[in-house]
């Protein structure tokens, strides 16, 4: 494939059409002043210049058939169609040019100025910047109240939350919709597919979306094709390498050593000296055993590539436009040995037909088969706690095949801890092929009045996946070969149908819009499982990975007594219809008005239909007479309430159920049923009402603009688990509130300092606030499990991690008796110095639960990013930065001691423990690590998240009109592209972006290093 | 032209306004894979048969921390390995917060409730015809469950509540029943069940071979008056059981604990686990690995070990020594060379020749290379299946192993414990009992029994089973066997997530 398009590449780049010069002057229309760095592009390319310091340009164009773009900000645009003319000047008028393009707005467009909603656009440019498999990754830090976590590991998307999170049984994540295709996620397309993403933020403007749209709808527009335009051939494309970063140091054999002998346990001590039998002793230091293995390094590439490739082919004439694409995706993971990959090609056609004047029909296609090889988590885990004092490969280990890797049992441990296991005897597939299109007629019925489109959209999704563990021996035990086989088959499909109507007499504008939609969506899932098969897997056989041997018998239920079904099936059918309907009304474009309602029927629950309305109103101050204040431009503040529904969470119809069992009985399988009384009831969806204001300003010659909304949105008759006393079964229902509030700002300033030199600055922050209203009279519910409690209490964030607060470590046996707390307390806990100081919350003298406190969220309460950028002549530099802060991540890596106590621990860690009076007043002595008392949840586990990143450096060249032997370069930049090189945290982890603040096993999130070209003939 | 788009026209607003409303009928497609009791035909009576299937699955499917938290207070075993607040258990250092113990509450709970939907589902099979005498002859055997469930909570939380429906909502208001209520109400329910029940051996019944039968249902009522310490109703119970002759004692103790086990004629009640016969594919077990040693040279290559976390203890061993047993003691423990060591620089006498780090069937235990092991020292081996009697291809520890409960040797210690403590009963002696279970273990017959001797006996005979030697210890004030014993340590208290919701807890 790479070859192909290298030689593809090549044959492009000996082409070299004829160029037109041309040349002229911009000046502004009222004071005939020069206009110093507008912009002039020819449509439908990158091809581009700005004006100098005389308002003066120059530049060259195909032919004749080219149209200039000339903008600038705060003036109106401008197209001219080149012609014979070699010069052209213009005067500009002034203009809110930006507040006049069209904003997606969701079964339509509206003016950006005739918002009174909260609405965010991203453009490919931006999105383009970010070297990763999917656009949304390119958000992080750009959209205030937007946030995106992102995942380090080939092909897996990224995490977004819009205004934090109001389910906790439903999913929170944003409707997506692709061209009028409502979708889970666009992980599958390719960014440089995709023309625009626009954030729906608040409820005014996802109201249109109903009973989908409680977490935010994200819209997506591929590209498209120009009318009037010369076909054009882009290629977009970079290469690169992906480097960990920040990697967790674990302790080495010295620091383990140290540690383990510590503890004072005998059982560590035997397994050192067992390390000594079995490895010798070190020379360098005759008290260690002589090996030293750093996990991490074996498992861990230290670099990995990635690269993208996209050809785009635009165009179109009078009556029809096109847009073609392929493209070429694909990341190598950081595990080592296993296959850990990300490949996906995509293929995409769009088509746009004026067939009358007032009758347009297209359609499009796009098509994307990906395969991605999971590295297994336990990688991670394995990687932090195997201990330092065994080899990855033992050559001692003579029982164990195919290879002889180290095994910690061989040592006395409990478990075997090589992380090679799971990357040697393994490999986890996921192979997807999706498609999804749309075929649509859209009919004038009254020109530029009455119009009506009707719109077919579909997409289907295969998923193959295909997990096998190889058989092999560890030196221990056999495990025998298993092969688990899924296949997943997603049929959606959404029908709509839209009148739109507008009309404008005097200084009223309406546009008003009715329409009716159908929406299916039909999941299926079939999986087998087996643990026999005929010949014995491994990397050298995969052509063997198939249940085909007819003696093979599959059975029912998976070894391991969890109850695991060999085979499955399984599907899920959730339809809808419904009715929408939007007026926006202007007034002498001061007063504004809008209000949208969609009335959503499904199938999923008992309550079958909902009403979804909102309105909102704004009041553009800057258009009033009395308004003169020089400096602001535009200055609207906006007003709105609307209310969405959230219905990713499992129905209920609140029955009681059969639930169906195996057992043995005089060693016969028999299968019982076990009536559970005990039901959910979940007849309706989860009900967001928002209430949101804003203000949108331009100021001092539209250099400057401020975007900054405040919102409070609440969700109502929220899925909820109700504890039940006694019993494990817990039941769902719709009785919670939860509230999430916040301050959203944006800035962003752009100016040219000379005819070479421009500048751009923008900022942007989020605050945010998540609290819990209302548990259905519950004062509390527990999340996370019991040792690592979370808690959802009233008046405090969802599910806010719970326990001690640590006030440092008791230095002596002095500070016990005078810390007041009860001798038999002390006593009993063994409390001796060493230990935590926890705060005696109730001044009881004693430690116990009712000391327990709220130690954060694991939601940041600030999210902020900003970015810089400047052109000089043919240089452009962008710096994009990011952070969170006031957040906690859980370190489950260091809390998993409480459950195996004797395995590695990390470097900070081991060589920070309390030995002495003064030596420590963070962390426990090292026998104190393995004390009950010690293993409290409390904040020693739950450090601050905080993070600041330097999230994307890109450094451009245009290579346009340079002349190489000879032959003029058409329109083609390099860049240099470095994605997150620096990020700066205290967290003790590999990293600060965990997405539920639970970090077990995250996999690390790598520096990506790229160099790209872009070119269009 | 104009045709044309009224055409269009037409046809666009018709596809909107006719087909339109017709997809609403999507909205009553139901969910799929669902299957509500609303469905349940109550007619078709097979499905009386999968639901006391179901009660069994319930009774068997003891969740691994359940037994551990019943068994651990005695002075027979020590918990090993890495459950810190279970070995501070062990030494009565509670932890209200501790997740075996909110667990272990949960699992017992949960089955008894669902006990009580069950109960209530196959009343209405009964309404609807199924065969009467057998749906109360089901209700009857989970009755039984019930209270042998009831018994475990009752003694490791002493007061607790008793739910009598499937419907959680009332417990709200439920008081807590005192312990010795807690024993009548379970003795009161077996009286109730007893006249429904099968009158057979649980192995001589045809259809769930091994299930509840008459006996199961006396034994637990013996067990819940021996609590309250009503001894005359203990012999009633245990008389009726021994003359009934349905049971005898396994000639072999042994073998008892190993496949030839299995439905033995001395099992009153076992917990039944199978791999079917076949070396892959569906088993059904439990999770045995708990009692497994963490290091060991199986005479079958490849099968796992355990996490070594329950090790009978020296006092036991040395009890037993001292008694001169050899195939209870051979039964009951398995030894590392580690632990014969240390046995040897502990005990005074020299060890008889069947302490050996091999078993009879050639699994070597612990390290062989003279290393540590690091976590227990000594197995239980009544929870070890040799590995050659394992289905080849099966590698997981103890795996088709069955978990047995009441033993009938518990049925004849229990009719001497009454008897010496002032009961009558014609059915057999004191001497008799203790004696018969003497013999089945290789040791001479003694006369005139006391407390003491039924005590030791019963030490000797159910060392790490169930706990049988705390609640004993206990129940004759005899707790300075045990360190650290002080009586408030009798019961665990209750876990702190229960008593967030049950306020009425704090009351117990």
């Amino acid at each position: 494939m790479k070859v192909i398009f290298t030689a593809f590449l090549m044959t492009c780049s000996v082409i070299v059409y004829s160029q037109v010069r041309i040349s002229g002057t911009v000046t502004d229309a009222e004071t005939g002043e020069p206009l110093i760095g507008g912009t002039i592009i020819e449509k439908g390319t990158t091809n581009g210049t700005v004006t100098d310091i005389e308002g003066r340009y120059q530049f060259s164009v195909p032919g004749p058939d080219a149209v200039l773009v000339f903008s600038f900000i705060g003036y109106k645009t401008v197209e001219q169609l080149v012609g014979n003319r070699s010069e052209i000047s213009l005067q500009m008028e002034t203009d809110i040019a930006e507040l006049e393009a069209l904003v997606i707005v969701g079964y339509g467009a509206l003016k950006e100025k005739d918002l009174t909603s909260a609405i965010t656009t991203l453009k490919a440019d931006e999105i383009l910047k970010t070297p990763s498999s999917t656009a949304m990754q390119a958000l992080q830090g750009k959209v205030p109240g937007v946030q995106i976590v992102s995942s380090g590991a080939p092909g897996s998307g990224s995490t977004v939350r819009i205004r934090g999170v109001g389910t906790l049984e439903g999913e929170s994540k944003p409707l997506y919709v692709v061209d009028g295709m409502f979708l889970d996620d666009i992980d599958f397309l390719n960014p440089a597919d995709i023309e625009s993403i626009s954030v729906l933020k608040d409820a005014s403007a996802a109201a249109i979306y109903g009973v989908q749209a409680a977490n935010g709808v994200i819209l997506v527009e591929t590209k498209r094709g120009s009318y009037n335009s010369a076909p054009t051939i882009t290629y977009d494309g970079y290469y690169g390498i992906q480097r960990a970063q920040n990697i967790l140091q674990p302790a080495n054999t010295q620091q383990f050593v140290d540690y383990a002998l510590a503890t004072g346990s005998p059982a560590d001590e035997a397994f050192i000296s067992n390390a000594f039998q079995r490895y010798g002793r070190s020379r360098i230091n005759t008290e260690l055993p002589d090996v030293n293995t750093n996990w991490y390094d074996e498992v861990m590439r230290s670099v990995a590539p990635m690269q993208s490739h996209t050809f785009t082919v635009n165009g179109g004439n009078e009556t029809s436009r096109y847009s073609i694409g392929a493209g070429y995706f694909n990341q190598e993971g950081l595990v080592k040995q296993v296959q850990n990959s990300f490949e996906r090609f995509n293929f995409r056609t769009k088509l746009d037909v004026a067939v009358k004047d007032w009758l347009d029909i297209g359609g499009n296609i796009n098509l994307t088969k990906s395969e991605q090889h999971v590295a297994p988590e336990a990688v991670w885990f394995n990687s932090y706690f195997a201990v330092p004092i065994f080899p990855a490969f033992d050559e001692t280990n003579t029982a164990a095949f195919p290879r002889q890797l180290g095994n910690a049992k061989l040592l006395g441990y409990r478990g075997r801890q090589n992380p090679l296991y799971n990357m040697y005897y393994s490999d986890d597939q996921n192979e997807a092929f999706r498609a999804l299109g749309n075929v649509y007629a859209d009919i004038d019925l009254i020109p530029s009045k009455l119009n009506f489109k009707t719109t077919y959209n579909y997409t289907y999704n295969n998923l193959n996946v295909r997990n096998i563990d190889f058989r092999y021996h560890d030196g221990i035990t056999i495990f025998s070969p298993e092969l688990e086989k899924k296949t997943e088959t997603t049929f959606r499909q959404n029908w709509d149908n839209i009148l739109t109507y507008t009309e404008s007499f005097g200084k009223h504008n309406i546009t008003a819009m009715a329409g009716y939609t159908v929406w299916t969506r039909n999941w299926q899932q079939l999986k087998i499982f087996a643990d026999t098969l005929a010949v014995s897997p491994s990397f050298d056989n995969e052509e063997l990975w198939y249940f085909n041997d007819p003696a093979q018998e599959i059975n029912t239920l998976r070894s391991g007594g969890d109850g695991e079904n060999f085979t499955g099936d399984d599907g899920e059918v959730f339809n809808g219809t419904s009715y929408l309907a939007r007026v926006a009304y202007n007034y002498d474009d001061r007063y504004l008005l809008y209000g949208t309602v969609r009335r959503d029927g499904t199938n999923k629950f008992q309550e079958k239909w909902g009403l979804f309305p909102t309105i909102g109103a704004g009041w553009v101050i800057s258009e009033e007479s009395f308004f003169n204040a020089e400096p602001v431009d535009f200055l609207k503040l906006r007003a709105s309430w609307g209310k969405l529904g959230n219905a990713n969470v499992d129905a209920s119809v609140g029955q009681p159920t059969y639930e169906i069992e195996n057992l043995a009985i005089d060693d016969r399988l028999e299968s019982g049923v076990v009536p559970i009384k005990q039901f959910d009831f979940l007849d309706r969806w989860e009900t967001t009402v928002e209430t949101n204001i804003g203000v949108s300003a331009r100021l001092l010659n539209n250099r400057l603009s401020i975007e900054t909304d405040y919102y409070v949105r609440d969700t109502e008759d929220a899925a909820l688990t109700v504890i039940l006393p006694l019993i494990r079964n817990d039941v769902r229902l719709n009785v919670g509130t939860f509230r999430n509030q916040g301050l959203e700002m944006a800035l962003n300033w752009s100016d040219n300092l000379t005819s070479d030199l421009a500048y751009r600055v923008g900022g942007n922050f989020a605050t945010l606030k998540n609290e819990v209203l209302y548990l259905g009279g519950q004062e509390y519910i527990n999340a996370g499990s019991a040792e690592f409690r979370q808690r959802s209490i009233v008046g405090e964030p969802l599910e806010a991690f719970f326990g001690y607060e640590v006030e440092g470590i008791f230095q002596n046996e002095a500070q016990i008796t005078a810390s007041g707390l009860d001798p038999t307390f002390v006593s009993e806990s063994g409390i001796e110095p060493g230990d935590f100081i926890y705060k005696d919350q109730n001044d009881d003298n004693i430690i116990d639960d009712l000391d327990r406190v709220v130690l954060g969220s694991f939601l940041p309460n600030l999210t902020y990013g900003f970015s810089l950028g400047a052109t000089y002549k043919r240089f452009d530099l962008s710096v994009d930065c990011q952070g969170q802060s006031g957040y906690k991540i859980l370190n489950r890596k260091r809390g998993e001691i409480i459950f195996t106590q004797d395995t590695n621990i990390d470097s900070e860690l081991a060589s920070n423990l309390w030995t002495g009076e003064g030596t420590s007043n963070r962390y426990p002595s090292a026998a104190g690590l393995r004390k009950g008392y010690n293993q409290a949840m409390s904040d020693y586990f739950v450090e601050d998240g905080s993070y600041f990143r330097i999230q994307n450096v890109r450094f451009t060249y245009d290579l346009n009109g340079l002349d190489v032997f000879g032959a003029s370069i058409p329109n083609a930049r390099v860049y240099l592209t470095a994605e997150r090189p620096l990020t700066v945290f205290n967290y003790n982890g590999f990293n600060p972006e965990v997405d539920n603040g639970i970090d077990r096993q995250v996999y690390p999130i790598p520096a990506v290093y790229t160099i790209g070209f872009n070119m269009t003939l | 032209m104009k045709t044309n788009r009224s055409f269009f026209i037409t046809m666009g607003l018709s596809l909107a306004l006719f087909i339109a409303p017709s997809c609403d009928s999507l909205l009553d497609e139901p969910q799929e894979t669902l299957i509500l009791e609303e469905g349940v035909d109550y007619s078709n009576t097979a499905l009386v048969h999968e639901l006391i299937e179901g009660a069994y699955y319930g009774l068997y499917d003891i969740q691994w921390e359940t037994f551990p938290l019943i068994s651990v207070r005695g002075d027979d075993v020590i918990p090993k390995g890495d459950q810190e607040p279970l070995i501070q258990t062990d030494v009565f250092n509670y932890d209200r917060s501790f997740w075996m113990y909110n667990s272990a509450w949960l699992n017992l709970y949960s089955d008894i409730i669902n006990w009580h939907a069950a109960i209530e589902e196959l009343e209405r099979f009964k309404a609807a015809g199924a065969n009467a005498d057998e749906v109360d002859q089901f209700i009857a055997e989970i009755r039984v469950m019930q209270g042998f469930e009831l018994l475990q909570l009752a003694r490791v939380w002493g007061n607790i509540l008793i739910p009598n429906s499937s419907q959680t909502s009332t417990l709200f208001e439920t008081a807590i029943t005192p312990f010795d209520a807690v024993m009548v109400y379970i003795s009161d329910l077996m009286d109730e069940a007893l006249p429904n029940l099968l009158d057979t051996a649980p192995n001589q019944r045809t259809y769930i071979r091994g299930g509840i039968t008459r006996h199961t249902a006396l034994s637990v009522k013996a067990m819940a008056n021996l609590e309250i310490k009503e001894w005359q109703k203990v012999a009633d119970a245990t008389g009726e059981i021994i003359s009934s002759n349905r049971f005898s004692l396994f000639p072999d103790y042994y073998t008892l604990f190993k496949t030839a086990g299995k439905l033995a004629s001395e099992n009153i009640l076992e917990f039944q686990f199978s791999d079917f016969g076949e070396g892959a594919g569906e088993e059904v077990n439990y999770l045995n690995n708990f009692f497994g040693p963490s290091n060991w040279t199986p005479a079958v290559d490849g099968v796992g070990t355990g996490w070594g976390f329950w090790e009978p203890s020296m006092k036991y061993i040395t009890f037993m020594l001292d008694r001169g047993e050899t195939e209870r003691l051979e039964t009951s423990v398995l030894f590392t060379a580690e632990g014969i060591q240390n046995l040897e620089a502990e005990y005074e006498g020299t060890l008889p020749p069947f302490i050996s780090n091999t078993t009879r069937e050639g699994d070597i235990w612990g390290t062989t290379d003279g290393s540590a092991n690091p976590r227990s020292i000594f197995s239980s081996g009544k929870h070890y299946l040799p590995t050659t009697e394992m289905i080849p291809g099966r590698t997981s520890y103890g795996s088709n192993k069955n978990f047995i409960c009441i033993r009938y040797s518990e049925i004849l210690l229990m009719h001497a414990e009454a008897l010496v403590s002032g009961a009558s009963n014609a059915s057999m002696s004191a001497d008799e009992a203790v004696n018969a279970v003497r013999t089945r273990a290789q040791l001479s017959s003694i006369s005139g029994v006391t407390i003491d001797d039924v005590l030791d006996e019963k030490f000797a005979e159910f060392g790490m089973e169930w706990g049988i030697r705390f609640y004993d210890l206990v129940r004759h004030n005899r707790t300075s066997e045990i360190e650290g014993y002080s009586p408030e340590d009798r019961f665990l208290p209750y876990p702190l997530a229960q008593l967030d919701l049950l306020p009425q807890l704090n009351d117990g």
